[in-house]
């Protein structure tokens, strides 16, 4: 049993995105992880690993940290799964953090699942929240969604140490702060090239990657089979073009041949987080709601008065989801 | 002839979860149990690999007795041999402790070439257990494959990567993860469901392996679940009412207030 007590700080893996800024997501969690180093009295101590880390370190330092540690080299341009488990395991090692949180990437759920196996220690990924447990010292009590969305679960993990956790994207808002005397550490680069066990023989840039996924799109247009025809259905895409949306939808619109399957919202397809969801003629189904109970605001609009997709909306609207959509369109068409 | 090894789920099925609202617990009397539906495309890309290079298709699972159903349905796909693991000692366990005991099971095994998993449970959808095992077993993790190919004890594939489409190439064994929109699954044929229960069941229990002090999924998992509840959205419910000019022009502030603006594509 690890020496609980050895365990001091809240980390965050500050995740550089593309070469190119800090992830968005990761200085949302400074934010939080700012306040629950507030309550235990500890440092908040950013990691960054990332080829000119330097270069991202006075944005790092405008969200209240109290020390960055960072490792630059040219391999650490982009994720690599044997290096930065690796690298960051030492540090761990070295520093032993009480709570290490992480952005939910895909990048950093796949390096905080490898390094909880290292350390033998718990990992809550898509945390809903995060809070101190009162009393239990540096204890944290997260909550994930379980059963595909319908549950609730609260998670902690008593008797290891990092207490890791993944964070999506929008969970906590962005806390600009600047401490006094923030300390900046450089710790060398040290991994055995001869370990790789993957030989990459080309690398062209993917194309298949969608500028903006449905799954991160900030405003989503969605369809049911209340639009009546494939025709109906394709002013979706119009409004959606106009606005700058992403259009998604029920099963039915699949089976019906209007919507392709990877545009499917709900149990089997993408849950969206957007900061508006516009429902046209949807009825309101289990397998649909949780994949839009996560969006911030959402207006529906459906002839039947009674529509359960009503019980979840923030804006009801009754009335012929066509007439409205055409509407719409020729607001944004003649605006 | 490859050994391949594909990883198993059982799940509650999940589009008719009884909840008890007093409680808020899973009613789990009468609850159906389903192979994890990325699962289904993993046998089916075991199979696959075995009609195209040879080989022998072994469908693990890690659970309770009524847990073999998913094995014999794995069988009556196609799959050649069912192994459940199963024990008392094994019973809660979170991702880090079914990853030690999959080590010490595939330590055993010894001779495999090939694990195939899927991305994520429906259940609990930590997705964690591939990359657990990539690490615990030493091997490579390949995620998002497609234009695969085995040659010998080389895998040569294309598969995205962050930004990249690499090509790859690495030496067996190793894990493939792969994920629903992979393949498309086979039908069972009605002459199988009859193999599939003709078949035996291995069964590997604690003392089967050679298990270290660290297992014990009930006292050992680093995470416990402490609290379930019913996910409660709260919600305005405000209706928009006028006619249908005045419902859009409220539609039309909602979207302002959140952001929406007209797009313009192309000229300015």
């Amino acid at each position: 049993m690890p020496n609980l007590n050895e365990y001091k700080d809240v980390w965050v893996f500050t995740e550089i995105k593309d070469h190119e800024k800090v992830n968005n997501c990761a200085l949302e969690i400074l934010g939080k992880a700012r306040e629950i180093a507030d309550d235990l009295n500890q440092n908040l101590v950013a990691i960054i690993l990332a080829y000119e880390a330097d270069k991202y370190i006075s944005t790092i330092k405008q969200y209240g940290v109290d020390k960055i540690i960072y490792i630059n080299n040219i391999e650490l341009k982009h994720y690599h799964e044997q290096i930065f488990p690796e690298l960051i395991f030492n540090l761990i090692s070295k520093y032993k953090p009480s709570i290490f949180l992480f952005p939910s990437t895909e990048a950093s759920s796949a390096l905080s699942a490898r390094l909880a196996y290292r350390c033998r220690t718990g990992l809550v990924n898509n945390i809903l929240n995060i809070e101190l447990d009162k009393n239990k010292g540096d204890l944290i009590l997260t909550d994930k969604p379980a059963y595909g969305g319908i549950y609730s679960v609260k998670i902690v993990c008593p008797n290891t140490r990092p207490q890791i956790c993944t964070i999506t994207a929008g969970t906590f808002q962005k806390q600009e702060l600047k401490k006094d005397n923030i300390k900046i550490i450089e710790e060398k680069y040290d991994f055995d090239i001869n370990k790789i066990n993957i030989k990459i023989i080309g690398a062209p840039t993917r194309k298949d990657k969608p500028s903006a996924s449905l799954s991160d799109a900030k405003f989503v247009i969605g369809g049911g089979n209340g639009l009546g025809s494939k025709e109906n259905f394709e002013k979706l895409y119009k409004l959606a073009d106009l606005t700058d949306a992403q259009v998604g939808g029920t099963r039915r619109p699949i089976f019906n041949g209007w919507m392709p399957e990877h545009l499917q919202i709900g149990i089997s397809g993408e849950s969206i987080k957007s900061n508006l969801y516009l429902a046209f003629g949807i009825s309101g189904a289990i397998q649909h709601v949780v994949g839009i109970k996560d969006s911030e605001r959402i207006i529906a609009i459906n002839t039947d008065p009674n529509a359960s997709i009503f019980k979840v909306s923030d804006y009801c609207v009754i009335g012929d989801a066509n007439e409205i959509l055409d509407g719409l369109l020729k607001h944004y068409k003649v605006e | 002839m490859l050994n391949i090894y594909v990883l198993i789920k059982q799940v509650p099925k999940s589009d008719n979860l009884q909840i008890n609202w007093k409680t808020g617990a899973l009613i789990r009397k009468n609850l159906e149990n389903v192979i994890n539906p990325d699962d289904i495309h993993g046998i089916e890309l075991a199979l696959t690999i075995k009609e195209k290079y040879g080989g022998k298709v072994t469908a693990i699972t890690m659970g309770p007795l009524q847990a073999e159903a998913a094995l014999r349905e794995a069988i009556a796909m196609g799959a050649d041999k069912g192994i459940l693991i199963t024990d008392p000692m094994f019973a809660y366990s979170d991702t880090l402790q079914t990853t030690l005991v999959l080590k010490e099971v595939f330590e055993k095994i010894g001779d495999y070439n090939v694990i195939i998993t899927g991305i994520e449970t429906s259940d609990s959808s930590t997705g964690q257990v591939p990359y657990q095992l990539s690490e615990a077993l030493g091997i490579p993790l390949i995620t998002d494959i497609f234009n695969y190919e085995f040659e010998k004890t080389l895998f040569r594939c294309q598969r995205n990567f962050g930004h990249e489409s690499q090509f790859i190439e690495v030496n067996l064994p190793i894990i493939m993860r792969i994920g629903r929109h992979f393949n498309t699954t086979r039908h069972i044929p009605l002459s199988r469901i009859k193999r599939a229960f003709e078949i035996e069941i291995e069964h590997i229990d604690f003392n089967a392996i050679n298990c270290p002090s660290e297992i014990d999924g009930c006292n050992k998992s680093p995470t416990q679940v402490i609290k379930t509840e019913k996910l409660i959205h709260k919600r305005k419910n405000e209706f928009i009412n006028g006619t249908i000019k005045e419902k859009i022009q409220q539609i039309l502030q909602i979207m302002k207030d959140h952001g929406v603006e007209k797009h313009w594509i192309g000229k300015k």
